[in-house]
């Protein structure tokens, strides 16, 4: 099977013709494995392209848009091989996407988070430090994106401690015991991006102490809407770190729900990077035209995983650009990105709704 | 009467006009007083440089001149009969900012007292109307000064409920959200409501006819009835008929003016090419019989081959359509449900479309228009005749 051989490969060491030759050879599979097993995808494929379920170029795999998983229940395997349903974070009130996973894909996912990841971390486990509360967990049927975050990253945790309570308080104390007895180890920390600023930037900044993390590898993630609202820069953040734990190897990705497990990791030069796994498209959307590198526009994302729902090809609601392939200073092949965020809503114009919340 | 206005921003009028309300007399239907404020207020919006941006200050200047009104008035025979219900409490959308004075002008019309709540959102082209309003007010139409109030407030229950306690008539404009959350106010037992809820609308197009019109004036019509409003308009057309023996020729010269002109004028959102295509996604992966036809964002069709009810639950804005050949006119009867609002016809009589809402009795079409022609203000509106509803018949034993 051609994701064995994927698998065997590093992450980031095929260039862009080995490379695509192999995500081809697999995307072309799901989708003709979608087709003859998810109805609405089938429909979908119909409509929009002729039946076709063979492309000669990653460019011209079709897409669903993300909302499609807010909107339906999207399976290409038997109800009863679906183990584990996983919903994005949407605020209360909100649709949240559902994706449903067999065991394959799950294992998947996770085996090559592992692959991807400790390409940065090295492959033993480490003491972890998640910062995060313990409760976001307690729900165990419906798989919140911040709790498969958690239970995804924690593979790479050997002794775990959490950093906050339930109301978010930082557990200062038992976290210097746990540095103490971890002395001289390399600390992995993971947690949401803005939650490490508020509850744990923030608030070692406020009490003035210093936590010794200068051996410390952070992974974070979610986005940096509520950062930008608070003119936090991304130097800002990793220099802001440095000064209340001295940690200075410090990584943001990018990554989904929909397509959990590749995830887009930044290197040392500050540039999120595709593995084998996975790709990413810039299309303008003027026509969805493919953006050249360099060009800002709509991030399609490609992903060589999933199996039991019809999510190879995702065209996201965020914007972005491809700053360069094969050619990153860091070593890494494949394509780097920079992600600009959430496309802004549309103020519409029209009769529709008139009542506003505060 | 006692109003808690501390929460209050007034544009026009102030806390005590706003008090006073219930005891200032109604005037008659047509009150020279008013047609003659409404001529003022025509000519201070005209001879204001900030209005000349704005098309719709525009539109509703001339709409308001003397010799329009006066127009309008000889169309009301009845009016001799009818005086205003008193006080008038408006509820304006929030993005058609022209709209609470549209509103407001039938309400003054109708001889009430006028209390109005624009939007949060703010718009130069509520300032522009208001200071009008206000200069016009402050000096020579001084003695309509306890006639109108205009303010804003944060969304609240509670004075929402201290406003429709003084009201007689509630004008409340959607959405259906909007319409729900203001209800929960009551009214008076004497005070009646109208309400504008969420609706859509369908173009009716014969082939023939409109390959002998100028395809770019055409073009140029359909535009102001969909884009100019993001398509998000009540009236705006979301599903496009075609009529005829030449429905081939005409689609391809409608849809490629119609996708130059988008792209030249059209300031498309990122996201809005991703809604349409999800709507489209959405549509094409539940239903049978869909085909998208799109050269790119701008423009995005979707052609059906059977139309129904539920279709128009599928619609979208920012130029997204649905289209279908009708063998016969008769055909659109499914889509002509409740929230069907307006049909734009070119090339077909509009009796014809009026007949068969009689024939079918169905609950939608309040309006059959001419394309292009959908956004022109009107006081017949919703299958209301704005003036008369907000006013009250003195019965004599005659008519008129």
């Amino acid at each position: 099977m051609i994701l064995d051989t994927m698998l065997d490969r590093n992450p980031y060491t095929d260039a862009h013709t080995e490379k695509n030759s192999l995500l081809l050879e697999r995307l072309n599979e799901l989708t003709d494995h979608y087709y003859n097993d998810c109805s609405e995808y089938r429909r979908f494929i119909d409509v929009l392209h002729n039946g076709r379920t063979k492309y000669d170029s990653l460019d011209d795999i079709p897409f669903l848009p993300v909302k499609i998983f807010k909107q339906m229940e999207l399976k290409c395997v038997p109800d009863e091989d679906i183990f584990k349903t996983m919903t994005s974070s949407g605020t209360t009130g909100q649709q949240v996407s559902k994706i449903f996973l067999d065991r394959q894909t799950a294992g998947m996912q996770q085996k090559v988070l592992t692959r991807i990841v400790s390409e940065y971390t090295g492959n033993s486990r480490m003491p972890m430090i998640i910062l995060d509360c313990p409760s976001v967990l307690k729900n165990r049927n419906m798989f919140s994106a911040r709790g498969a975050g958690i239970l995804g990253f924690s593979l790479f945790g050997s002794k775990k401690i959490y950093a906050f309570t339930d109301d978010m308080e930082l557990n200062i104390d038992e976290i210097r015991q746990f540095l103490e007895k971890y002395s001289g180890q390399t600390i992995f920390l993971f947690g949401f991006t803005y939650m490490i600023w508020q509850y744990f930037y923030k608030k070692l900044k406020d009490i003035g102490e210093y936590l010794p993390l200068e051996n410390g590898v952070m992974i974070h993630g979610g986005g940096w809407k509520k950062l930008i609202n608070e003119a936090v820069s991304k130097e800002e953040f990793k220099s802001g770190l440095n000064e209340v734990c001295g940690i200075k190897s410090v990584h943001d990705y990018y990554g989904m729900v929909e397509q959990t497990g590749c995830i887009y990791m930044e290197c040392e030069c500050g540039h999120l990077h595709a593995s084998v796994f996975s790709d990413v498209i810039i299309r303008d959307m003027k026509d969805f035209s493919v953006c050249e590198n360099g060009k800002r526009g709509a991030v399609q994302v490609l992903s060589s995983l999933p199996w039991s729902y019809p999510g190879h090809s995702i065209l996201t609601e965020d914007m972005g650009c491809v700053l360069g392939e094969d050619d990153c200073p860091c070593g890494r092949k494949g394509k780097y990105i920079e992600i600009y965020g959430r496309m802004k809503n549309a103020e519409v114009r029209g009769c529709s709704d008139t009542f506003e919340k505060k | 009467m006692q109003i808690n206005t501390e929460e209050l921003e007034f544009l026009v009028g102030n806390h005590d006009i706003l008090c006073e309300m219930p005891q200032i007399s109604v005037l008659p239907m047509f009150s020279d007083k008013i047609v003659a404020f409404l001529g003022a207020l025509s000519r201070e919006l005209l001879n204001d440089k900030r209005s000349k941006k704005f098309v719709d200050v525009i539109s509703y200047a001339y709409w308001i001149r003397k010799a329009s009104i006066e127009k309008n008035r000889d169309k009301h025979i009845d009016r001799k009969c009818r005086i205003g219900r008193g006080v008038a409490f408006h509820v304006a959308p929030s993005n058609v900012p022209v709209n609470f004075a549209v509103s407001m002008t039938s309400s003054m019309l109708a001889g009430n007292i006028t209390l109005i709540r624009v939007s949060n959102k703010k718009f130069e082209q509520v300032d522009i109307i208001c200071d009008a309003m206000n200069k016009l007010l402050e000096d020579e139409f001084n003695y309509l000064a306890g006639y109108i109030c205009v303010i804003r407030y944060d969304h609240s229950d509670i004075i929402t409920q201290e406003l429709s306690d003084i009201c007689d008539v509630r004008i409340v404009w959607g959405g259906n959200r909007t319409i729900r959350e203001i209800r929960k106010a009551v009214l008076p037992p004497r005070a009646i409501e109208m309400t504008f809820a969420d609706r859509h609308s369908i173009a009716v197009i014969d082939s023939d006819y409109y390959l002998l019109q100028d395809a770019d004036e055409v073009a140029k019509g359909f535009y102001t009835d969909t884009y100019y409003t993001d398509q998000n308009a009540c009236s705006s057309p979301r599903l496009v008929v075609w009529t005829g023996n030449k429905v081939e020729e005409a689609r391809k010269l409608f849809w490629s003016k119609l996708g130059e002109l988008a792209v030249k004028d059209y300031d498309m959102k990122p996201i809005q090419a991703v809604d349409k295509y999800t709507s489209f996604c959405t549509l094409g992966m539940g239903h049978k019989g869909m085909k998208l036809v799109s050269d790119d964002n701008y423009v995005v069709r979707i052609e059906v081959d059977n139309l129904y009810p539920e279709l128009m639950e599928y619609k979208n804005s920012g130029g997204y359509f649905f289209e279908y050949y009708a063998g016969e006119l008769d055909d659109i009867v499914p889509v002509l449900t409740k929230q069907c609002q307006t049909v734009s016809v070119l090339g077909i009589d509009k009796k014809d479309i009026r007949d068969i809402v009689y024939k079918y009795g169905v609950r939608g079409v309040d309006r059959i228009v001419l394309l292009g022609q959908t956004m022109g203000l009107e006081f017949i509106w919703d299958g209301y005749k704005m003036i008369e509803n907000m006013s009250r018949f003195v019965y004599i034993g005659e008519y008129e």
